[in-house]
Parts: C-alpha cells; sequence; structure tokens
C-alpha cells in the first residue's frame, strides 16, 4: 500500500492534466507541507507525549530566518562602503542595513544606494536558497534544545501554556519588531527557483509547479524516512515509554532527559525545514502564520488522522488539506446562500471533537493497523483462546480489555 | 561479589525528618526484608538508592562506585532496580516491547534476536507467553505486577528492590511471584522487599531491616528482629500493658 | 527616550542580579536544607530589587522567605523601574501628567477587575477538572455575541441586562452539555491521558464556536450600546464639580480621572457577579461540595459529594463566568468572533501568575495583569510597537512564572520531587 501511494505522488504532476492543474498542484504542496508538520508534531505529541503548542513557531522560525537571510545577506565583488560588509575570499559578504516599510522607494538601503552608485557595473549576486533553508532548520533545531531544555520540569497542562507562551511571544515579537521584519506585511523571499532549473534537458520555469512539488515531496520524504528510523529504533522505544511513565523508564536505565530533549530538536528542526521551503514557495511570510489558529489546524490534522501514527498524521494531513480545499466552493439551497469557506471549518471542528471522543486513536489509524497489524491480532486471538482452554480461569482476568 | 554501602543517609522535606542518619551494607545475594509502620520512610530510602530523590546528606556505594548523586538512568545500570508500589507498566505499548526498554538501555542492539530471545525466556518463567503482544493496559493487575518483575529480569541488575510486591495479589500469582524472588536470588542477585505482610517476609527473608519514622532500629535475622525489645515497643507494640500505644497499624499482620 | 540608555543599564542590572539571585538562591537553600520553594522567586525579586547588598546578607543568613518579603523587594523593582524611567523619558506622559498616571491605574485597576472574573472561570475548571479549557475564549466572544443577538437582533428593545442573563443562561447550557457529552470519558479513564485530552477536546470546542459564530454572524465587527447612561451629576455644586461630574457616558473624578461609562458598568457587574460567585462559594452547600472537591476529589467523595456533579457544575459555572465578563463588555469594544483569543491568553497568564486553581490568585492577578497592560499602553513610546507588544509581555509573564514557580502567587505547593505534578 505504501508503495503504490508513493507511485502515485510520484507520477501525479506528469499523468494528471486537468484544467485545474496548477491550483491541484498548489495543493498538493501546500498538503506535503502540513504533512510534516502534522507528522512530526505525532512524534513531538503522540510518541513521546509533549503536548506542544509551539510547533508553528519553530515552523516560523525556519521560514523567517530563511527569510531575514535572503532579504539581508549578499554577495559583492566589489565593496559597497557603506554597508556592514566582509571580506570572504576575493567577495564581500554584504548585510543591508534594515529600513522597515516604511521607506516608500526601495533606493534607501544601503545596497540599493550602492547599486545606483555603481550603475549596473557591479553584479551583486544574492545567497543561495538552500542555505537558507539549512540556516533556518539549524535555528529551529537550537530554539527546539533551547525549549527542550526548559519544559523538562513541565508537564502536561504547564507544558502546553510554556509552548502557547513561547509561540505568542515569538509571534508579537515578529509583529512588533517591524524595522526588520517588515511586521504584519510580512517579508518578501526569491522564489525556491528564481531563475528557473532544467532537469534532465527541460527548462521549468520559475512559476513551474513541478520543481517545488518535488523538493516538497522530498523533503517530506526525508522527515518521513528519518521518522520510521527513529520510531523502529531505540528511540521511539524510549520515547514512547517516556510518554507511559518517565520515571518508570528512567528506574530502568533510560536517559528520559536525554530523550526529552532530542525528541524536541528533531520535530522542531522538521518544523523549521518545513516552514523554510514554504515561505520560499509562497515567497512571503507573514507572523500571522504562527497564529494559534494555524497551530490548531496542524494538530487537528494529526489527531484525526491518527496522533499515535506519523504515517497515519502525515497522510491524513494531505487528505484533509484536499477535503478542505474541495469543500471551498459555495452552494445555495433554497435560495439561501452557504458560505463553505467558513462552514468547511465547523464542519472540521466537529469532526476533530468526535474523533477525539469516539476513535480515539483517530480515523487513519485502523486503517494502517488493518495492513500492518493483522495477523498479530489473528495470532494473539488464537493463542488467548488455546492458553484459555488449558489453564483455565487464572489467566482470564488477562484478557478483559482486549486490543483494540 | 555485590556490594552495597550505605552510610549516614539523611532526607529531610521541608521540616520534615524522613531519613535519619541510615545506614547498613549488603555483601553479596542476600535476601533482605524493609518493614516499617506506614510513613517510615521504606519508599523514600527505595526513592534514594534509586536516584528519584536525592538525599541530603550521606553516601551509597553500590559495588565500590559512588551512586548517590547519579541521575536513576545511572543507577539503573550500574545495577539497581526497583518495582514501584503502584505497578507503572508502559500501558500503551506490548508486552514485549516492555521488556525490550531496559534491555535497549542497557545498549544491547534491537536488530537480531538476541533480545527477543532472552524477553520471550522471561515471559516463560513468568507464564505470560501467550500475551506478549498484547498492550500491557489490556493486562489483569497482578500480570501487570509479573511484567514489571520480567522487566527487572531484561535490567539484570545486581540489587533488585521490590515495593510491595504481594499487595493485591491473586493467591496463584503470589506463587508466581514467590517463585522469582527465589529463582533471582539463586542466580546472585541480592532482593530488598518492602512488604506488609509479615509472613511472606518471614518465608523468604533471612535478614530484616526495620524503619520507624526515619530511624533504623533493628538489622538481623528474623528471630532476632522478633525478640528485639526496640522493634516490638516502636513497631508490633503488641504488649499488653501498652496496647493503647504505639503505632501498631500493622500489628495484626505479623 | 533621552536618556534611554540609563533604562536600559538599570533593565540589564536588574535581569542580571534577578537571575543570579533566583538560580544561586535555589543552590544555597538545598545545600542548607530548607525549604526551596520561595527561594527561586524569592531569590531572583530581592536580587532585582537590592543586587549584591541584598543577596549576600540572604545567603548568609537564609531565613525564610515570606510573602512579605517577596512582595516588599517586588514594589522594589516596581519602584527602580520606575524611577529609571522618569529619569530616561522625563518628557513622558506617564512622568510629567499626574492626572494622565491617576487615570490610568483608575482604568487598569477597572479592566484588572473584569479580566479577574474571567480567569476565575478558568482557575474554576481547573481547580476541579484538571484541565486548561482552551474553550475559554470562545466562550467569551459567545457571550458577547449573545448580548449583542438578543438586544439587537431578536428583540430590539430588550434591556441589556435580560440579554446578559440570557447569554449566562444559554452558555451555562451550552458547558454544561459539552461537559456531560465530550468531558465524562475523562473521569473514569476511559481516556489514556486525560489533561491532553481535556485540552485538545476544549480546543476542538474553540475552533467549532469561533467558525460557527463567524459562519452564522459574519466577520464584520458588531456593537451593542452602553448598559446605562449616568444620571447627571454634579458634586459637590454645579458651578464647581471638583470632586464628581458625569455626563451620559462618561464620569470624571477630582477633575483629573476620567472613566468611561461602558468599563464603569462592567466593572460593577463584574463585582456584583464576583460577590455572588464568593456567597455562593463560601455559603452554599453545592459551593461547598465544589471547593472540597477542588481541595481533595477522593475525601470529597467519601463525604457524600458526586464529583461528577461537581465537574459538570465547574465547567458550566467557569464557562458561563467566561462569558459573562464577554457580555459586560461587549458595550466597550466592537465584537468580532475571533475577539476571544487575547482574552484567552490573558487569562492563561492571569490563571498561571496567581496559581493554576487558586480563587484569590485569579482575582489578585486580574488585577495585577490590568495594571501593567494599563502601564504598557499608556507609557511606552512609540505605541505601535507597544500595541504588538502587549500580548508578549503578559506570555513572558506566564514563561517566567512557569520557570521559577510554577504554582504560581497563591498557588497551593502540589507534591514535589520526582513525582509532581508539574
Amino acid at each position: 500500500m505504501g508503495i503504490a501511494l508513493l507511485a502515485f505522488f510520484f507520477a501525479f504532476p506528469f499523468v494528471y492534466s486537468a484544467g485545474n492543474y496548477d491550483y491541484i498542484m498548489h495543493i498538493c504542496i501546500v498538503g506535503f507541507f502540513y504533512a510534516i508538520l502534522a507528522s512530526s508534531w505525532s512524534m513531538l505529541a503522540g510518541y513521546a507525549g509533549q503536548f506542544s503548542f509551539g510547533h508553528m513557531a519553530f515552523m516560523g522560525l525556519g521560514a523567517y530566518t530563511a527569510a531575514l537571510f535572503c532579504h539581508y545577506f549578499f554577495i559583492s565583488p566589489e565593496p559597497t562602503g557603506i554597508c556592514t560588509e566582509f571580506a570572504l575570499g576575493s567577495n564581500y559578504l554584504i548585510i543591508k542595513n534594515p529600513i522597515g516599510v516604511t521607506s516608500t522607494t526601495l533606493t534607501q538601503d544601503c545596497l540599493a544606494q550602492a547599486m545606483e552608485k555603481w550603475d549596473g557595473a557591479v553584479t551583486v549576486s544574492p545567497m543561495p536558497v538552500w542555505l537558507g533553508v539549512i540556516l533556518g532548520t539549524l535555528v529551529g533545531g537550537i530554539f527546539g534544545l533551547l525549549i527542550g531544555l526548559l519544559v523538562l520540569p513541565l508537564r502536561a497542562a504547564y507544558l502546553a501554556l510554556f509552548t502557547l507562551g513561547f509561540s505568542e511571544i515569538l509571534r508579537a515579537t515578529i509583529s512588533a519588531e517591524i524595522q526588520i521584519t517588515r511586521g504584519q506585511a510580512g517579508i518578501e523571499l526569491p522564489g525556491l527557483f528564481e531563475n528557473g532549473i532544467t532537469i534532465a534537458g527541460h527548462y521549468f520555469g520559475k512559476t513551474d509547479k513541478i520543481p517545488p512539488y518535488f523538493v516538497m515531496f522530498f523533503l517530506l520524504l526525508g522527515c518521513l524516512a528519518i521518522l520510521y528510523w527513529l520510531s523502529r529504533s531505540r528511540f521511539g522505544l524510549f520515547v514512547r515509554a517516556l510518554r507511559e511513565d518517565q520515571d518508570a523508564a528512567a528506574a530502568l536505565g533510560v536517559n528520559t532527559t536525554r530523550y526529552k530533549i532530542l525528541v524536541f530538536v528533531i520535530t522542531s528542526m522538521m518544523a523549521a525545514s518545513a516552514g523554510a521551503v514554504q515561505a520560499h514557495y509562497v515567497t512571503i511570510i507573514t507572523p500571522n502564520n504562527l497564529m494559534i489558529l494555524q497551530m490548531s489546524l496542524v494538530v487537528a490534522m494529526a489527531v484525526i488522522a491518527g496522533v499515535e501514527n506519523f504515517v497515519a498524521a502525515a497522510i491524513g494531513a494531505i487528505l484533509i488539506e484536499f477535503t478542505l480545499e474541495m469543500l471551498r466552493t459555495s452552494f445555495n439551497i433554497g435560495g439561501i446562500e452557504i458560505d463553505m469557506t467558513l462552514w468547511r471549518l465547523v464542519f472540521f471542528g466537529v469532526v476533530l471533537m468526535l474523533t477525539l471522543r469516539f476513535a480515539r486513536n483517530g480515523l487513519l489509524v485502523p486503517v494502517i493497523n488493518y495492513f500492518s497489524r493483522g495477523h498479530v491480532a489473528a495470532e494473539t486471538v488464537v493463542r488467548r483462546k488455546q492458553s484459555e482452554s488449558s489453564e483455565g480461569a487464572s489467566t482470564a482476568p488477562g484478557v478483559q480489555g482486549g486490543s483494540s | 561479589m555485590i556490594e552495597l554501602e550505605v552510610s549516614r543517609l539523611n532526607k529531610k522535606f521541608g521540616g520534615n525528618h524522613v531519613l535519619k542518619d541510615v545506614s547498613f551494607e549488603i555483601k553479596g545475594a542476600e535476601m533482605i526484608g524493609l518493614i516499617g509502620p506506614n510513613g517510615a520512610g521504606k519508599t523514600t530510602l527505595t526513592n534514594v538508592l534509586d536516584g528519584a530523590v536525592k538525599p541530603n546528606s550521606g553516601t551509597v556505594y553500590l559495588n565500590g562506585k559512588r551512586i548517590d548523586q547519579l541521575p536513576p538512568f545511572e543507577i539503573a545500570k550500574t545495577g539497581l532496580g526497583r518495582t514501584f508500589q503502584v505497578t507503572r507498566s508502559f500501558r500503551r505499548m506490548t508486552v514485549l516491547e516492555n521488556l525490550y526498554v531496559p534491555a535497549l538501555a542497557l545498549g544491547k542492539s534491537h536488530t537480531g534476536n538476541e533480545v527477543k530471545e532472552q524477553a520471550l525466556e522471561v515471559l516463560e518463567f513468568l507464564t505470560m507467553e501467550h500475551l506478549r503482544n498484547e498492550y500491557a493496559r489490556a493486562l489483569s493487575g497482578g500480570q501487570q505486577k509479573l511484567l514489571e518483575l520480567g522487566r527487572l529480569l531484561m535490567l539484570d541488575p545486581d540489587i533488585i528492590i521490590l515495593d510491595e510486591p504481594f499487595a493485591g495479589v491473586h493467591p496463584k500469582l503470589m506463587e508466581v511471584i514467590y517463585d522469582y524472588i527465589r529463582r533471582a536470588n539463586a542466580q546472585g542477585k541480592a532482593m530488598i522487599i518492602i512488604s506488609h505482610q509479615m509472613d511472606s517476609i518471614f518465608a523468604l527473608c533471612e535478614r530484616l531491616l526495620v524503619l520507624n519514622y526515619g530511624d533504623l532500629i533493628a538489622d538481623g535475622t528474623p528471630e532476632q528482629v522478633k525478640k528485639d525489645p526496640v522493634v516490638i515497643e516502636a513497631y508490633l507494640g503488641t504488649t499488653e500493658d501498652r496496647s493503647g500505644t504505639g503505632h501498631g497499624d500493622e500489628a495484626e499482620q505479623s | 527616550m533621552q536618556y534611554s540608555s540609563i533604562f536600559w543599564w538599570t533593565i540589564l542590572w536588574l535581569i542580571f542580579w534577578g537571575v543570579a539571585g533566583g538560580i544561586i538562591t535555589r543552590r544555597i537553600y538545598l545545600r542548607k536544607d530548607l525549604d526551596t520553594s520561595n527561594a527561586t522567586l524569592g531569590g531572583s525579586v530581592i536580587g532585582a530589587a537590592f543586587g549584591p547588598v541584598g543577596l549576600v546578607p540572604l545567603w548568609w543568613k537564609s531565613p525564610e522567605i515570606s510573602r512579605a518579603m517577596i512582595t516588599l523587594s517586588s514594589l522594589v523593582v516596581i519602584g527602580i523601574i520606575a524611577v529609571a524611567f522618569a529619569n530616561a523619558d522625563p518628557e513622558n506622559n506617564c512622568v510629567s501628567n499626574g492626572s494622565f498616571v491617576a487615570s490610568q491605574i483608575t482604568n487598569g485597576l477597572i479592566i484588572g477587575i473584569i479580566y479577574g472574573l474571567m480567569a476565575l472561570g478558568l482557575t474554576l475548571i481547573f481547580g476541579i477538572l484538571g484541565i486548561v479549557s482552551f474553550a475559554h475564549g470562545a466562550f467569551y466572544m459567545i457571550g458577547g455575541m449573545l448580548v449583542y443577538y438578543m438586544v439587537v437582533v431578536w428583540f430590539p428593545g430588550a434591556h441589556p441586562l435580560i440579554g446578559v442573563l440570557g447569554a449566562c443562561a444559554l452558555t451555562f447550557a451550552l458547558g454544561a452539555t459539552f461537559e456531560r457529552l465530550f468531558l465524562t470519558p475523562m473521569y473514569d479513564n476511559r481516556v489514556e491521558r486525560p489533561i491532553e485530552y481535556g485540552i485538545l477536546v476544549t480546543f476542538g470546542l474553540s475552533f467549532t464556536l469561533t467558525y460557527l459564530v463567524a459562519a452564522l454572524a459574519g466577520f464584520n465587527p458588531v456593537k451593542v450600546k452602553r448598559f446605562f447612561d449616568f444620571p447627571r451629576i454634579r458634586l459637590p455644586d454645579s458651578s464647581d464639580p471638583w470632586l464628581i461630574k458625569t455626563s451620559r457616558g462618561n464620569m470624571e473624578l477630582f477633575d483629573t480621572v476620567s472613566i468611561s461609562n461602558p468599563r464603569f458598568v462592567a466593572a460593577m457587574l463584574s463585582i456584583l457577579v464576583l460577590l455572588a460567585l464568593l456567597y455562593f462559594l463560601h455559603r452554599t452547600w453545592t459551593g461547598k461540595g465544589l471547593r472540597a472537591v477542588s481541595q481533595d476529589r477522593e475525601a470529597a467523595a467519601i463525604a457524600g459529594i458526586n464529583p461528577n456533579r461537581m465537574n459538570m457544575l465547574a465547567f458550566a459555572l467557569g464557562s458561563m463566568v467566561a462569558a459573562l465578563s464577554g457580555a459586560v463588555l461587549v458595550q466597550a469594544f466592537s465584537w468580532l468572533p475571533i475577539v476571544g483569543q487575547i482574552p484567552e491568553m490573558r487569562s492563561f497568564v492571569i490563571v498561571v501568575l496567581g496559581g493554576l486553581g487558586s480563587l484569590p490568585g485569579a482575582f489578585v492577578g486580574g488585577i495585577l495583569v490590568g495594571l501593567v497592560e494599563a502601564a504598557g499602553t499608556g507609557c511606552v513610546p512609540n505605541p505601535q510597537k507597544a500595541s504588538s507588544y502587549i500580548p508578549a509581555y503578559g506570555m513572558m509573564i506566564l514563561v517566567l512564572m512557569l520557570l521559577l514557580r510554577p504554582m504560581g502567587l497563591f498557588g497551593r505547593k502540589f507534591a514535589s520531587g520526582a513525582h509532581g505534578k508539574f
């Protein structure tokens, strides 16, 4: 089943050819973006039991790092003489001065002034996009480490409030430091492939959706591969033990501190990398992307699909993103205009509550378990029957709960 | 040779002096009962030994290594394992996964069959083989208790502290636990058993430690302890002339 | 800000000694086997207030850190900040204009009372159910919306107080229904992680309610006229009303402090509700039952109180209180479906500051936050930046509080150590 899904997503951009191609591709990319966030959050919350509300903040950190990096750092063969600059081999690293959004003309920052003086004689090159993405990921990891260290003694409700607090502080700071971040207006980034890209002899233009589609797709696959590897290694076992009972795990030799911090660092880096790539793809990032309602989307996607299974969370995020987009079209019933852009979210919220209440494993996990654990369950049932008939009542109390 | 050296251990919670200069030694695979009335400091002593709580003063050496300031996981790896008064299995993990945790924490490889075989052996011993793929939360209380004991076998420590292993256990499982304790002891592990069930303690242990409000008031064979006037006064409190006094909440069980 | 460097150096000085005091005092108290529950907070405020002069004797003698010491030191810290600010920015309204300061303080107090009321609902829910209700802001929003619909849309001309009562009744019913339908699995271990379940499911409720109202009412801001007009009062006499002077929408005290009518009315209504709530909690059988459950669930159950019913009551009552603060504030602000978010965050800050589960803590915390916000809006130069930073100030208090003293200023001390409750 997994291979079929993979093949489907690989082939999709080349097979699909309806008129809304760009729109569908866009939904796919956004779906992948949410899939990375939801699956990494499911590792953090579902596996390790750290219900953090700061995941979107890490996404924002990655995005803003990439944005600020592209916005303020340039390479020039000549010194400008007015900017902050460092010699870098034969070139110069130029750091632009922040001018904020108040300037109507763009000639007020030092680099623009210098370029005006040079009058086209010197070509200033921007920083490579991939370097910004990597830096964003690293910054996400550093802050993940910091938050992981700070929340060590906090549990449950206190952890949720602390991470929410962190997220809000970050959002407020970004909105307020208009000089640097341009505040609510958001900061613009170059596209992922600003000058287009040629792959296997085929040229893809700047607005072509196929390159970003595959960038995001491979990022998702990379994250899923890491998560898969982690979940199958001792890391996965330990963080689940940590979720169930921290003290018992420590008493059995598990370094709970290390794994709690590690899980924060790893998932934060994933969120940050997704944020950086997404910001380059949509070419703008605003503080509103860090809002609690955005966070609730990720949480809801993971929970509806199944928070204790990151594959389910990833697939669920893509499916839900599609469903939400498909439900956008408003319609008329008996003359009453139903504005689906809002009603679909109401519907979504109700589904979230009902899933939590009646299907605690999520809606997708049973499906996945049917494929992966079905034989184990059958085996257990057979064994249980055997043991019951041979040992009689002594083990009977043990089967009261049954496996879910 | 197992060697646990506890000297002058003190622990205060605020103004409450829970352990007062507790010192004792364990040499070799002894079978020790730790008794005392409720609030005597038994669980605190366990928590201090296991690293969950740091002592205010005093030292603990295990096999020549000082462990009183180490975090719990280091102590567990050094060779001291414990169960909890309230059963604390990893409820949403399967029985096998529960057993893998301590083995992998010791650094054993999770690929290959070594750990799995070891775990299956443990399960066989606990007569829980048929439950290996069940979630721990689906087990009965007694079986969860057995699972905790199984995890300790996987950790393979030198010293095992069992906090109330017999509380609320079906008589049939009791046999398994007795068997477990004897077998672990025969494998060369020192056992410290905390219990209020005196008949079990007397049946199993060759040495008793008696705690009373933080003081270690007696250390000796069951016979010695039974006759010890200090213990009788402080703990058993059954002498007729002072039946109204004393801390005899467990007296009826002795 | 001409001498702003003075101000920032002072702040740096405070932070340095605060951090040093917090960390080292705790270490010292630990080593001396003393009670450390106040050591971090006490050490950091004493450090910030008196610097090394205060810390050295503290470390030397290590007395028991009392609430009086913490309060005194906090006041000194505030004083230092105020003096530094006054020196750095002598032109500022907050420094040069006495009547402005008086107005700001009065308004801070008034709005703080309303904040306190809302936080009281949240702390009531936490005390009894053990969960942080993320739907608190949604209930606040619903309260205001219901008043708007009742007095403007459905029954134009109805008295606003009827609208407020109606909003209370409806939100109480909504809270109770939600609790019965969605929170009951928490109590009997049918969910594995009850606290996280509670957070997520109230989160879901908040999401649903916000968009439901948005879908029904749209995203246009609505407004309700003020509930009452002030009577025309001129005291002590009409030619020279220096004591009190009212117009219909405003009141002026001592010719300096001006209070707007909607806020005044909202605060008065809040005080009435608060008194009623205190009476209910302390004087009635059910209220005592609620408090008993929040202190010791098992013991209360043994004493014959049905904790299940108390859960329902607490959630319904707590949500109703949130709705009520919305209902009385709808006359002061324009109302949107997302209007609850900031008050919700503020309530989180207040309950953490006062201590999760502590009723007096919520109230004092509310007033403190009201005052801080008044100072923040009134005094910080560059108002645009200030307004963006205001939510962050609160969150910084929350984050610091969770790090320094998770049980809050008035919170009960939970079981500490490895099996603690945080």
